[in-house]
C-alpha cells in the first residue's frame, strides 16, 4: 500500500517536473519570437518608413493659388543654393499638379506637397514615401533617389468619383541633366 | 490588509511601482519632446523648446521661401462649394437688367444657337468666376474682355445669379439617347484622365465646374483644345489643363458632340 502510493508520488512528481520543464522552454520560445517580431518592426520602422513628420505646417486650401509656395508659377523641382532640391506639388481632384514630377539622382531631395480640396494619398513607387495630403496641412519628406528611372505616383486614397484617374509620374535623371534644365528655368517639371 | 495600508507611500509595492511609473513618463517626454526632436538635423530646431513645440505639434507658418511670380494672370477666383448657392430675387432683378446686354450673344433667354455658351441655368459660380477671369485678365477674349472689363464684382454676381435662375433649355441638337463615350463615365485611368462626369455632373458635381449639357459642340471642343495646347489657363492650378493635354483629339470630338446633345 505505502510502495504503491509512493510510486504513484513518484511518477506524478516526475510528470510535474517535465510539465514544468515543456512549458518554461515554450514560454521562452514565444517570448523570444515577441522580441523578434517587435524587433522587426522597430528596425524596418526605423530605417524603412517614411518618418512621421516633425513640424506641422498649415496652408489655407482655398486660397493655395493666391499667394504662398503652392501658386502654380512655384510647382515643380527648385535647386537650392545648398544643391538640394525642393519639389513642390499640389493634388486636387483629380490630378496631381505637376502632373510629372523631374528630380536629379543621388541629391538629397524635400518634397513639400499639399492638397487644394480633399484628403488625397502621395505615393512614390518604389520608394519609401507614402503619406496623405490633408487640406490645410503641408506635407513635407526627405527623399533622395538613387538611380535615373521612371516611377508613378497614384493618389493612393480614395478622394473621390474620379480618384481611379488620379495619378502623376517621377522622372529621375542624373545630376548633370538635372543642372542642365535648371540653368535656364528656375522651376522643373516634365509636363509635356 | 486594509485599502489604507494598500494605497500609502509606507506600503513599498506601491510607492516602487508609482516610482516606476512615474520615472518611465518623465523618461519618455524626454526622449519623445526633446531627444529625438534634436536628433533630425533637417528640422533646423533652435532649441529644446522649439524642439518641444515642434514635437507636440504646434503649427508653423510655412517658411518663408521666395515664390516664383507667374509670368500671367491666373484666376483670382476663391471657389468654394457655398459659393452663389443662395437665391436672392433683388439679385436676380439687377442681374435680369444687366443681362440684357449680353442677350445679343448669348440669347435673352440664356440660350443661343451662336456657338457662345449657354448661359440658362448655369451654376452661378461658374458663370461669377469666368467673368471675373475675364475682368482680371485670366481668361481673354476679344469680345468678353470688354464686357467684363467694366463690371463691379456685384454685377458679376447679380448676373451669374439670374442665368442661374433661368430654367435650362436643351439645344437643338437634343438627343438624349445618345450613349455616352467612354471617357465622360469611365475616363481614360492610365492616362490620368477621370471621368468627366465625376466633375461635371451626372456623377458628382465639383465646385467651379460648369454644367456642359446642351453647349455648343463647337464651343466645348474650342476650350478643350485650348486647356490642351495652354491658351486658356484661368483653371486653378491647372485642374482643367491637366485633364486635357491627356486626352486624343477623337475623344475631344466625342465629348463635344455629347454634352451637346445632353439636356
Amino acid at each position: 500500500m505505502t510502495s504503491e502510493t509512493d510510486h504513484s508520488h513518484d511518477e506524478h512528481g516526475l510528470g510535474e517536473a517535465v510539465a514544468a520543464r515543456i512549458e518554461r522552454r515554450w514560454a521562452t520560445l514565444s517570448v523570444v519570437i515577441i522580441c523578434v517580431l517587435v524587433g522587426l518592426a522597430a528596425f524596418f520602422g526605423i530605417y524603412h518608413a517614411t518618418m512621421p513628420q516633425g513640424r506641422v505646417e498649415t496652408a489655407d486650401p482655398t486660397t493655395l493659388h493666391l499667394s504662398g509656395e503652392f501658386v502654380e508659377s512655384n510647382l515643380g523641382s527648385a535647386l537650392e543654393a545648398d544643391g538640394s532640391v525642393t519639389v513642390r506639388a499640389i493634388g486636387q481632384q483629380y490630378s496631381f499638379t505637376p502632373q510629372c514630377l523631374v528630380v536629379p539622382a543621388e541629391t538629397p531631395i524635400t518634397i513639400r506637397a499639399t492638397s487644394a480640396d480633399v484628403v488625397h494619398g502621395f505615393l512614390i513607387e518604389g520608394t519609401n514615401i507614402n503619406t496623405m495630403l490633408v487640406p490645410g496641412y503641408v506635407s513635407d519628406l526627405p527623399i533622395r533617389f538613387n538611380a535615373p528611372g521612371e516611377h508613378v505616383m497614384p493618389c493612393q486614397e480614395f478622394c473621390g468619383i474620379g480618384h481611379q484617374g488620379m495619378w502623376g509620374k517621377v522622372k529621375v535623371v542624373d545630376q548633370t541633366a538635372f543642372r542642365n534644365m535648371a540653368a535656364s528655368k528656375r522651376r522643373l517639371t516634365c509636363v509635356d | 490588509m486594509s485599502e489604507d495600508e494598500l494605497y500609502s507611500p509606507r506600503n513599498p509595492w506601491f510607492s516602487i511601482s508609482v516610482g516606476v511609473t512615474a520615472a518611465i513618463a518623465v523618461l519618455s517626454a524626454i526622449v519623445g519632446l526633446i531627444w529625438l526632436p534634436l536628433l533630425q538635423p533637417d528640422l533646423k530646431l533652435s532649441g529644446i523648446w522649439d524642439a518641444i513645440c515642434s514635437a507636440a505639434g504646434v503649427p508653423n507658418l510655412p517658411r518663408p521661401a521666395a515664390a516664383v511670380p507667374p509670368t500671367f494672370k491666373t484666376s483670382n477666383v476663391v471657389v468654394t462649394p457655398e459659393m452663389l448657392t443662395r437665391q436672392d430675387q433683388v439679385s436676380i432683378g439687377r442681374g435680369a437688367t444687366l443681362a440684357q446686354r449680353c442677350a445679343i450673344c448669348h440669347g435673352p433667354q440664356g440660350v443661343s444657337d451662336a456657338n457662345s455658351p449657354n448661359l440658362a441655368g448655369q451654376y452661378a459660380a461658374v458663370t461669377y468666376k469666368e467673368l471675373n477671369d475675364f475682368k482680371t485678365g485670366a481668361r481673354v477674349n476679344v469680345v468678353m474682355s470688354p464686357f467684363a472689363a467694366n463690371m463691379t464684382d456685384q454685377d458679376m454676381r447679380d448676373v451669374a445669379l439670374y442665368y442661374a435662375y433661368l430654367p435650362r433649355v436643351p439645344s437643338s441638337q437634343l438627343n438624349p439617347g445618345l450613349p455616352p463615350p467612354a471617357i465622360v463615365v469611365t475616363g481614360a485611368p492610365l492616362r490620368n484622365i477621370p471621368p468627366c462626369g465625376s466633375c461635371h455632373g451626372e456623377i458628382d458635381i465639383k465646385a467651379g465646374s460648369p454644367w456642359l449639357g446642351g453647349q455648343s459642340a463647337v464651343y466645348i471642343k474650342a476650350q478643350l483644345q485650348a486647356f490642351a495646347a495652354g491658351t486658356r489657363r484661368n483653371d486653378i492650378s491647372e485642374q482643367m489643363r491637366n485633364i486635357a493635354r491627356q486626352m486624343t483629339a477623337e475623344e475631344i470630338d466625342q465629348v463635344a458632340r455629347y454634352y451637346e446633345a445632353q439636356p
